[in-house]
């Protein structure tokens, strides 16, 4: 088995004339954060639901942790191991936190209440809010609703995680407090693949940053060397406009 | 953290309400004093004047009786077919979607009152003919369709079942479309199946969302019972008739029919309030 965790060959992908990814090509190592940027309409986000098969790709091939991503009864197994943050949070609002957080671990799971809650509590200190575990997401702030997401998402005790925009419906005060949730995360060697322009992410924990644009990937090197010297004109552009 | 949490919470309570007499003036759902109203009225109606109102009330009883169960009854079958026309409508299998909206068409488009008489008066003549039909083929089965009697009730329940579970199944299509599309994502890359995602996750935030127009058709159905009285069920409408038959007491009987299914009406209506209280969150 090769030390690639998730294999994109040449995947396209349209919705009616628009074509959202054009033979897209990505191979993520396991325990390496990939950082995806690009405009809007680029795929970015398309790209990171068809790793867990939210949008289904046209043609090409996926394949997650050695599980191509080809047959129906694969998918469930593939989305068990593979975490997602929104952009809106999708918290459900009629659970509180501590609901959201056991509810796929006793039905995916299957595990004992007390076991989901106990590992709901463990998650909810590990994000910070351990206080909060019987608030409604309603009574939560922004910050503390992804927060929770997070955890909701690291409770089925995911392989990967994909990130989709995961502070951009924040408020400027509540995305340090995500971010440093990441961090932390990307530091204990968790697989991640996020779609961000936080740059103060980027610089802290990408291994790899990906330019998308059109659908293609333009560019992708380390951090380092984008920021010092893009190659693409296009990649300089994006950048120039995003880093004033 | 360094966010302070209480501070960016956002307190949503309502001020404490009063204490005392104002605050449970306050507290209470004023509709409940017409529910008393009506009810006072009609209680001294039989009261003070025990001929005729109390003796019709007498014999009415029963009615009253097959009225409530006959709704109740149909609704939990309404329920039922609502909720799978509902999920029918939604479903990305055309042939199931396309069953599910030309039951919705064709039942939204005939009376309930010619429904109900088809299934009473001609649909035992569509199963004996079928019964003629297959006796060459499958005598047993024949036998049986060609035997079958409709018992009143069960044709009662049976027509407000299929009309009202076409109007339940949009209801419920309604609410579940209404639930934004996040959710069954959020809970699909959790790993949970379709059928998984729809019982824990949607079906519990539309159900509370699609509450009061369920409530509605409660209430609705409750009056539109009183159509069954064409099909021999002795429900209150039919023993009303009964009454002003032996009576000809035209005026008492229908105010006393009137006010008692006002009663009930106005009650259950207070009562889905009140459970949609309950159950509200803040979404």
């Amino acid at each position: 088995m090769s030390d690639n965790i998730i294999e994109i060959e040449h995947v396209s992908k349209r919705f009616g004339h628009v074509v959202a990814l054009d033979d897209v090509t990505l191979n993520v190592k396991r325990g390496e954060v990939v950082v995806i940027i690009g405009p809007s309409g680029s795929g970015k986000s398309t790209l990171l639901r068809c790793i867990n098969h939210l949008e289904a790709v046209d043609s090409g091939r996926i394949v997650v942790d050695g599980i191509p991503l080809t047959e129906a009864k694969n998918i469930d197994k593939v989305r068990a191991e593979v975490g997602m943050v929104f952009q809106l949070f999708n918290l459900f609002p009629h659970l509180t936190a501590l609901g959201n957080i056991t509810l796929a671990q006793r039905v995916v799971r299957k595990r004992s209440e007390e076991e989901a809650e106990e590992i709901a509590h463990q998650l909810l200190a590990k994000v910070g809010i351990p206080e909060k575990a019987h608030a409604y997401p309603a009574q939560l702030s922004g910050g503390q609703q992804q927060r929770v997401a997070i955890a909701r998402a690291l409770a089925m005790q995911p392989r990967i995680m994909l990130f989709d925009e995961p502070t951009s419906a924040l408020d400027p005060e509540m995305i340090k407090e995500v971010l440093d949730v990441m961090l932390d995360l990307a530091q204990e060697g968790m697989t991640m693949v996020v779609v961000s322009h936080e740059m103060g992410f980027v610089k802290a924990a990408a291994n790899r940053i990906a330019f998308m644009c059109d659908g293609y990937i333009v560019e992708e090197t380390t951090p380092t060397e984008l920021f010092a010297a893009p190659r693409e004109e296009r990649t300089k552009q994006f950048l120039s406009q995003i880093l004033i | 953290m360094a966010l302070d949490d209480a501070s960016c919470q956002t307190d949503r309570a309502a001020p404490e309400p009063e204490g005392g007499i104002r605050g449970f003036w306050a507290r209470v759902d004023r509709a409940w004093l017409l529910v008393v109203g009506v009810v006072v009225i009609t209680a001294w109606m039989i009261q003070t004047r025990p001929d005729p109102y109390r003796r019709a009330f007498v014999f009415l009883e029963d009615g009253i009786r097959v009225t409530i169960s006959i709704t109740v009854v149909s609704f939990l079958f309404i329920l039922i077919v609502g909720l799978l026309g509902g999920l029918g409508r939604i479903s990305k299998n055309p042939l199931i979607s396309g069953i599910a909206a030309v039951y919705v068409e064709v039942v939204r488009g005939i009376p309930l009152l010619v429904q109900l008489l088809f299934i009473y008066y001609a649909s035992p003549i569509v199963l004996r003919d079928l019964g003629r039909h297959l006796a060459g083929i499958l005598p047993g089965l024949a036998a049986r369709l060609i035997a079958i009697k409709l018992n009143p009730f069960a044709a009662a329940v049976l027509g407000l079942t299929a009309c009202y579970g076409a109007y339940m199944s949009e209801i419920f299509r309604a609410g579940i479309e209404s639930i934004a599309k996040g959710q069954m994502e959020a809970a699909r890359s959790l790993g949970m199946g379709y059928l998984q995602a729809m019982r824990h996750v949607i079906l519990p935030q539309a159900i509370r969302l699609v509450l009061p127009p369920v409530g509605n058709e409660f209430v609705s159905l409750l009056k539109d019972s009183s159509l069954v009285s064409v099909v021999a069920v002795a429900d209150m409408t039919r023993r009303g008739r009964e009454f002003m038959a032996s009576t000809f007491l035209a005026l008492e009987t229908w105010l006393l029919v009137a006010l008692l299914y006002l009663v009930m009406t106005l009650f259950f209506a207070r009562l889905v309030a009140y459970i949609e209280r309950k159950t509200s969150f803040v979404r």
